[in-house]
């Protein structure tokens, strides 16, 4: 299978501050490739140098095959970028800030309106196509974002946070039209920092502090690197939580909804009744103990804890 | 280059330009004023200089020479003092310009074939006006000073001979009205500060909005983005041009005497080097008041005090008359005012027009070389 992005060694410094530090990957065609982690953990300007809006500090990126910064002009047509903030027009309707790329992109204009038209359907943006940007709330802005961003059918598509400030409704639609768009065939390049939306992805990579810190399927994901997970529901938590804080077999205690989430050392056949022993133990109330498949929100959060700040660039090198 | 990324590009610009009030002020509204205030307003041309007089004699000669003064139509009598304090009163009140003093022996050693002195207190507050006014009285006191010469020689049966008789003839604006040589330099003022405003906020504002992140990462090549940004502001400075040539036509009778053609090239010239600078400034700002007041101060300012505009560049310390070369408007203004005034060809204009073709490639080179897909 081609490669649709490839990044080897790739660094970003800015001034004395590493964003994205020695970073390498790939991502297959047709793929929905999931960039996780928090805010500032270096996925936006990953982004942004693939989309030749950045140049790199050192290492390789390649889209398609071309360099990203000495063939930038070559990969634009290419690709469809959805940047974090908005950037299209305050002072245009949607119609026309769609019209606006379809003549950036060279759409014919018969195709162009076709296309918005199908895609004022699949978004919903039938009702606002006459209305000034201005006045869209966030999540409209976004449908506007993401209908021009594929307005020219790119057969590799970056996403910055597409779902960041919409609602629930907006997200899961967002996520339709991801899958639709991955299942014509085009490569999807996500970025989140809602680890749940990993779920949809086919392969995801995981920073933290500008460091590339995994990589894999989601199954992968939850299956490598957290290997046995209880879940322990009980009212009052409190005591649960301070209980198993102390337990030598306990890795990681977090909260989750409103139960607790313990990852445990090795995988243990018998950890849901180690459990239960140690609560019993320390005559803490329960309802019950029971093994569950780490969420992705659980394995980042044990990850992330393995990976401490590093306190210079490069120092833990 | 590609056509259909660069016209999008403009009809995109064309749109901000509609929907921003302070681009339709800037479009419609700033040409308007500035017409109306420099045509008007500013006007070298002094007619009823209010005057006051203070006659010691009170002869039918002093009375007669100030008739003829009041009959000029240059001249109002405002006042006739009787006490030696007023004129200074009068004068710090700005009540009059100047104060005419007739001694009181005027007749009697004029009788005698004797020079007599005649008294002009001039209020020098405002140098211009006073210098203008000056001349006026000297000539309207020569004149009658003539007058009495010739009267005196006819008595004594004798006719006027020998002598310097000086008549002076005005080429090009002959009765010199002043507005024929400020309606041209307001064209040259108002294509600046149009151009410069306009343009020097184009590409910083996008910015400021996020939106140059889509034209980068978009497939529209940097002359398409910038040609397509400038397209708009050409138009509409040109269509500003014709305006204020049409206006100095319809409102103050101002027609060039010229070749239309040349100076309709000529205007185009200097506003693409205009817009130039204003992209330029545009490209390496960081917000957009900063563009607008550097833009400002780097076209505006020269434009007015510089390029003889309001000061004539003879009169100016020699480093500002080299350095006035170096600004388009000094070219741009001696073009138009010659073509305006004396109907000058390009056989003679030559050398200026070549000098703003070499400031336009310059300057358009320069913000284009400036203008990147970078953020």
């Amino acid at each position: 299978m081609d490669l649709a992005v490839e990044v080897e060694n790739l660094t970003k410094r800015f001034g004395d501050f590493v964003a994205v530090n020695e970073v390498s990957f790939s991502v297959a065609e047709g793929e929905v490739f999931g960039f996780l982690g928090p805010n500032g953990s270096g996925k936006s300007t990953t982004i942004r140098i693939l989309c030749g809006l950045l140049s790199p500090s050192s290492g390789h990126a390649r889209v398609a095959g071309l360099d990203v910064w000495r063939d930038a002009e070559r990969i634009r047509q290419r690709i469809g970028y959805m940047p974090q903030f908005f950037s299209l027009y305050d002072d245009l309707t949607v119609a026309e800030n769609i019209e606006f790329y379809a003549g950036l992109y060279q759409v014919p204009p018969a195709l162009a309106l076709a296309r918005q038209s199908e895609l004022a359907e699949v978004l919903e943006l039938g009702p606002v196509l006459d209305r000034l940007a201005r006045t869209l709330s966030t999540g409209w802005r976004q449908r506007l974002a993401l209908a021009t961003s594929i307005l020219h059918r790119p057969p590799l598509l970056f996403l910055d946070e597409p779902t960041s400030g919409v609602d629930p409704l907006t997200r899961r639609l967002f996520w339709e039209v991801i899958g639709d768009l991955a299942h014509e065939g085009i490569t999807v390049f996500v970025t989140t920092h809602v680890m749940d939306e990993a779920e949809h992805c086919t392969r995801l990579a995981m920073m933290h502090y500008g460091r590339l810190i995994a990589e894999g399927t989601p199954e992968e994901m939850r299956t490598e690197h957290v290997q046995t997970m209880v879940e322990v529901q009980a009212h009052p938590i409190w005591p649960v939580l301070q209980a198993l804080e102390k337990a030598p077999e306990v890795v990681e205690v977090a909260l989750f909804g409103d139960a607790v989430h313990a990852e445990l050392r090795c995988d243990l056949n018998d950890a849901e009744a180690r459990v239960e022993r140690k609560l019993q133990t320390a005559g803490v109330a329960y309802e019950r103990v029971v093994a569950v498949t780490p969420s992705m929100e659980d394995v980042f959060v044990s990850l992330a804890r393995r990976w401490e700040r590093p306190t210079a660039a490069g120092a833990d090198r | 280059m590609n056509y259909r990324r660069l016209l999008a590009v403009a009809r995109t610009e064309s749109i901000h330009n509609l929907r921003d009030v302070r681009s339709l002020f800037v479009i419609v509204v700033l040409p308007v004023v500035l017409l109306l205030l420099y045509g008007y307003g500013i006007n070298y041309d002094l007619r009823n200089v209010p005057f006051a007089v203070q006659d010691l004699e009170r002869t039918e000669l002093s009375r007669s020479l100030i008739q003829h003064l009041v009959s000029s139509g240059y001249f109002q009598l405002r006042q006739v003092i009787h006490d030696q304090r007023q004129i200074a009163e009068s004068l710090d009140r700005a009540a009059v310009v100047f104060v005419l003093v007739i001694p009181p022996d005027m007749g009697r050693r004029l009788g005698a074939g004797r020079p007599a002195k005649v008294q002009v207190l001039v209020d020098g507050a405002d140098t211009t006006r006073a210098s203008v006014a000056v001349g006026y009285i000297e000539g309207a006191l020569l004149a009658f000073s003539g007058k009495l010469g010739a009267e005196y020689l006819a008595r004594q049966g004798l006719s006027a001979a020998g002598g310097l008789d000086v008549r002076p003839v005005v080429l090009y604006n002959a009765d010199l009205k002043s507005v024929r040589f400020i309606v041209p330099g307001l064209m040259a003022i108002l294509l600046t500060l149009l151009s410069g405003l306009l343009t020097s906020t184009c590409i910083v504002r996008e910015r400021e909005w996020g939106s140059f992140e889509t034209l980068v990462t978009s497939p529209a090549l940097p002359p398409e983005i910038l040609i397509g940004k400038i397209l708009p502001y050409v138009v509409i400075a040109f269509a500003d041009t014709l305006l204020s040539i049409g206006a100095g036509a319809l409102i103050f009778g101002v027609v060039p005497v010229g070749s239309r053609l040349l100076l309709l090239f000529t205007s185009f010239l200097y506003l693409l080097a205009s817009l130039a600078i204003g992209i330029f400034f545009s490209t390496i700002m960081r917000t957009q008041r900063l563009a607008i007041l550097t833009t400002t101060l780097v076209t505006l300012v020269p434009t007015i005090q510089l390029s003889g505009f309001a000061f004539p560049i003879r009169s100016q310390p020699l480093v500002l008359q080299v350095i006035s070369n170096f600004i388009p408007a000094t070219h741009y203004l001696i073009i138009i005012r010659s073509l305006y005034l004396k109907g000058a060809d390009l056989l003679v204009l030559w050398p200026r027009v070549l000098a703003l073709l070499v400031f336009t490639v310059v300057l358009v080179t320069v913000a284009a070389r400036r203008f990147r897909k970078q953020l």
